[in-house]
């Protein structure tokens, strides 16, 4: 028979993104070991509605850690304390009996509470939409060996592709900084041959982005590293960085100036 | 809506920064060379000082430059802290870090602030400090005749609490630079997966070093006083 524990949650509740939150405590009792987090939020949700209450509202889609829909910050930590783990990966193992968990949407002002425990992140898709993308035609498939690419370009490519665009970067920055997840797009576009006609300009359109959006700046903390569940590496930041600083070598030297229209922050 | 593109971003912002804070970097390392003078007595240091202001007017275009990289790392910086501080919006009950942040890390803004007020202290104390009168007077040395700016320095840190301002000041300056150094190659785009960590530590040495090599001058008064006296 599987091991069980219970706990104290104290959850942050909020109706809406224009009504004041506050933190609620629940007891979740006999919560198995094998339960993953958002499992244990789905039984205290099932004891709320039975008891006519108002379950906590928490995003989640794959439940794989692929998706990036669910996270959360426990007790101080974004997706909690297990490294390179989202909210529905880490498991109740990893708790003890009778432990306290504080638990707070991702904070950001750019990040406003919809419900609860769930954010509005459209402002990384909208830094998406400025020039995370490359512009082809779309067709057939191209044969996987028509363009070489370097054994070292792709796993760095590779590496920076999975960002799953949770946020978790943004929540553990004590700036607030989107950094790790523009560089994150910036690098992995950049390394591959797909991607760099539109080098230059993409770094400069996405950044503009990201100031717009109100996001703050990188100051080196790398706690973004480490709260990261796909353990995306800052030395992505330092690429954007260099990218920046010759893009905007290059517009100076020789007028390549994008034309940047930045999307009007829908909050 | 369309960005000026003339307008620093947050990241271009950050790499003027960078560029300055390696400028006072430099100073910070010329300056603490030409400290060492003192170690050589009165003309040696003396002799220092007055070799740098036959420079003339490049002591002065060296000095405006020096002044712009302190305005500009400054302004930049607290525009930046303030942004920063702007986009958490409602504070999290329990924040708690994965330990890559450091406590040199979190302090910048206040280290900085504080070197700044120390720097200005500093210069009034020292570079704009008349270097013949009384107080260049060390009682009982050189026929109490004045010793220039070696003895204003000199007795200036026969006062205890100068010696602890100034031991504390580089060592704010030390904390800051530990971070700073390195945060400059991040910021200007180098990370190297094997030198990186090396660069940290370097740069950690560094700050130490800074505050060590500056403490000496206070310590080497103090201790130097209380032994052996001037000497000359």
């Amino acid at each position: 028979m599987a091991k069980t524990i219970s706990l104290t949650l104290k959850v942050w509740r909020q109706k809406g993104p224009n009504e004041p939150g506050r933190f609620e405590t629940y007891e979740a009792r006999n919560i198995s070991t094998d339960a993953s987090f958002l499992e244990m939020l789905d039984i205290v949700n099932k004891e709320l509605t039975l008891q006519g209450k108002e379950p906590i509202a928490f995003d989640h889609d794959c439940r794989e850690g692929i998706c990036g829909s669910c996270g959360a910050v426990v007790n101080g930590h974004a997706h909690g304390h297990e490294r390179e783990t989202t909210l529905c990966q880490l498991h109740m193992r990893k708790f003890r009996d009778g432990d306290v968990l504080v638990i707070e949407p991702w904070r950001s002002r750019v990040f406003p509470v919809i419900k609860d425990l769930i954010v509005d992140r459209s402002a990384l898709d909208r830094i998406i939409a400025s020039g995370g993308y490359i512009s082809v035609r779309t067709g057939q498939a191209p044969d996987a060996h028509a363009l070489p690419v370097s054994k070292e370009h792709a796993d760095a490519a590779f590496e920076a592709a999975q960002c799953i665009g949770c946020g978790a970067c943004v929540a553990a920055c004590p700036n607030g900084s989107a950094m790790l997840f523009v560089a994150a797009k910036v690098s992995h576009l950049s390394l591959l041959p797909q991607g760099r006609p539109e080098r230059w300009r993409r770094v400069q359109k996405m950044v503009r982005q990201m100031d717009a959006e109100g996001f703050g700046a990188c100051s080196n903390h790398y706690e973004c590293e480490a709260a990261c569940p796909k353990g995306i590496r800052v030395a992505n930041i330092a690429r954007l960085n260099r990218e920046h600083l010759l893009a905007a070598f290059r517009a100076r030297l020789f007028g390549e100036y994008p034309d940047i229209k930045v999307l009007p922050p829908s909050v | 809506m369309r960005v000026n593109i003339f307008k620093y971003s947050s990241v271009g912002k950050k790499q003027i920064v960078a560029i300055t804070g390696l400028m006072l970097v430099g100073f910070i390392l010329v300056h603490l060379g030409g400290n060492f003078m003192l170690f050589g007595g009165p003309e040696k240091f003396n002799g220092y000082a007055e070799d740098l202001h036959r420079l003339g007017p490049i002591l002065w275009a060296a000095r405006a430059i020096l002044l712009v990289a302190v305005s500009v790392h400054i302004t930049l910086t607290f525009s930046l802290y303030l942004e920063n501080r702007n986009a958490r919006g409602t504070p999290y009950a329990v924040y708690a870090d994965f330990g890559n942040t450091t406590f040199a890390k979190r302090t910048m803004i206040l280290t900085g602030g504080l070197i700044f007020f120390f720097v200005v202290t500093h210069l009034s104390d020292f570079t704009f400090a008349s270097k013949t009168g009384p107080r260049t007077v060390i009682p009982g040395v050189n026929g109490d005749a004045s010793l220039g700016l070696f003895g204003l320095v000199w007795m200036s840190f026969l006062r205890p609490w100068r010696v602890v301002l100034y031991i504390g000041a580089v060592c704010m300056l030390g904390m800051h630079l530990s971070h700073g150094i390195q945060s400059f190659l991040q910021t200007l785009g180098i990370n190297h997966s094997q030198w990186t960590p090396y660069i940290e530590r370097v740069s950690n040495l560094i700050g130490v070093l800074v505050a060590l090599g500056y403490s000496m001058i206070p310590l080497y008064v103090v201790i130097r006083h209380l032994t052996v006296g001037v000497g000359v």
